[in-house]
């Protein structure tokens, strides 16, 4: 997926070019002394916007109206999230993007919290690491074993970050859905049982189509994303654009393969 | 079943309440009903069906003509809720979450339902049993038709 003229991948995180920005800063280095007045005169302007607060000690920066995970993207800091699509409305319900902000009660979602002046908050305090992992295990231990053999396989963003997080086998033993493929539909093949309720399939169907045929059914454990009552995807609504398959972070929405054809995606380098 | 099926009296976007009234009206809410308030809502039917299979008041599916709903949370469990069931999946012979060939019992669990004071309890319909034991079962049962 390209975006102004940058690779991005399907959650808009920039895809390491070829040539690393600090490279490219070296080289247009005599612009940006030129570029360097306007920038200040424009930040002058957005002054009385500025939020100050503080990061892992350090202060930062951000305009009214950013949330956490915002601001600390911008200043290079990695909070893992899951269901968050930078393009899309915070859903705020994989809780993975937790943060520790002085004098709050509880851990609060980055994606979600608006930033306010004089904020402190913390990103990988040992608490908000052990958070994130547990989560994380919680969803590999009601994850069907079956990354071996699946289509998302090294593309996964809940392998990677299961990885970067160290996981390894999962301490618990939690229950795990076993629903039969949907495979009716020639566009999208779904296997809800490695499905993590991150609803970014439900939120891109209404954004960005424009059609609505994904919503969160049942409660509790038996919670799943269905489309009509629990039917197979229509198959005059579902009309190949690929965005919800794109956009899941799990192997459970794909595409179904057409003979001949390659898969499209460079593989991302997962470690572990 | 047609716009009349399910009144409009309820405010613009009032879905549960809509549900609530096909429910009472024809014992679940079915597909048809399902799509029928979607296109009077303009919301898509998943929408709709998230909603009905969300609340276990609301049934997607044919119901018998008298619901059991016997509670499994833990202060009636505590008070051995669980010989309650049994005595009465074996009274009307089926298990939870089925309903009798003769369509008269439906059979299901729920979670509390406000009567913990006099565990362990059930709902008949709407009325409520409390302080129950095994031996009250059949009679209970036996008031209902
Ligand atoms: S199908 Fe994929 S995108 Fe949709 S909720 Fe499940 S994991 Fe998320
Ligand atoms: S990324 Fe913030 S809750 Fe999922
Ligand atoms: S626990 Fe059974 S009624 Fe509350």
């Amino acid at each position: 997926m390209v975006a102004n003229g940058k690779e991005i991948d399907p959650v808009g995180r920039q895809i390491c070019s070829p040539m690393p920005a600090c490279r490219i800063n070296l080289l247009v280095l005599p612009f940006q002394v030129i570029a360097v007045p306007i920038k200040q005169s424009m930040a002058r302007k957005e002054i009385e916007n500025e939020i100050t607060l503080t990061m892992n000690g350090s202060p930062v920066s951000g305009r009214a109206g950013m949330t956490i995970l915002e601001v600390a993207r911008e200043n290079g800091i990695d909070i893992p999230t899951l269901c968050h699509v930078s393009r899309l409305p915070p859903s705020g319900v994989c809780r993975l993007c937790v943060v520790e902000v002085a004098g709050s009660r509880t851990l609060v979602g980055a994606c979600h919290t608006p930033i306010t002046e004089g904020m402190m908050v913390a990103t990988h305090s040992p608490k908000i690491l052990a958070a994130r992992k547990i989560l994380v295990e919680l969803l590999m231990a009601s994850h069907p074993d079956s990354c071996l053999i699946c289509d998302k396989a090294n593309i996964c963003e809940l392998r990677n970050i299961a990885a970067d997080l160290e996981i390894g086998l999962p301490r618990f033993r939690a229950r795990k859905h076993y629903y039969p493929l949907e495979y009716e539909n020639p566009n999208i093949i779904r296997d809800m049982s490695k499905c993590i309720l991150c609803r970014r399939c439900v939120v891109a169907c209404q954004d960005l189509k424009g059609e609505r045929l994904f919503s969160v059914a049942y409660r509790g454990f038996e919670s799943k994303v269905v489309s009509g009552c629990d039917q197979p995807v229509d198959k005059e609504a579902c009309q190949d654009c690929d965005e919800c398959i794109t956009l899941c972070p799990s192997g459970a929405l794909r595409r179904p393969r057409r003979p001949g054809e390659e898969r499209a995606k460079k593989a991302l380098f997962i470690k572990g | 079943m047609s716009q009349q099926a399910i009144s409009n009296r309820h405010g613009e976007q009032d879905l549960i309440g809509r549900l609530k009234e096909a429910q009472a009206k024809f014992g679940h809410v079915s597909e048809e009903v399902m799509a029928e308030l979607a296109r009077s809502l303009d919301i898509p039917i998943n929408d709709v069906y998230g909603v009905a299979s969300f609340y276990s008041f609301l049934s997607t599916q044919p119901l018998g003509r008298n619901i059991i709903r016997i509670c499994q949370s833990l202060p009636c469990y505590l008070k051995y809720g669980q010989t309650i069931m049994e005595s009465v999946a074996q009274e009307i012979g089926i298990i939870p979450g089925e309903t009798t060939a003769d369509g008269k019992f439906s059979f299901q669990l729920t979670n509390c339902i406000g009567l913990c004071d006099r565990a362990p309890a059930m709902m008949i319909n709407y009325d409520s049993h409390v302080d129950l034991t095994p031996k009250k079962i059949a009679q209970i049962l036996g008031t209902y038709k």
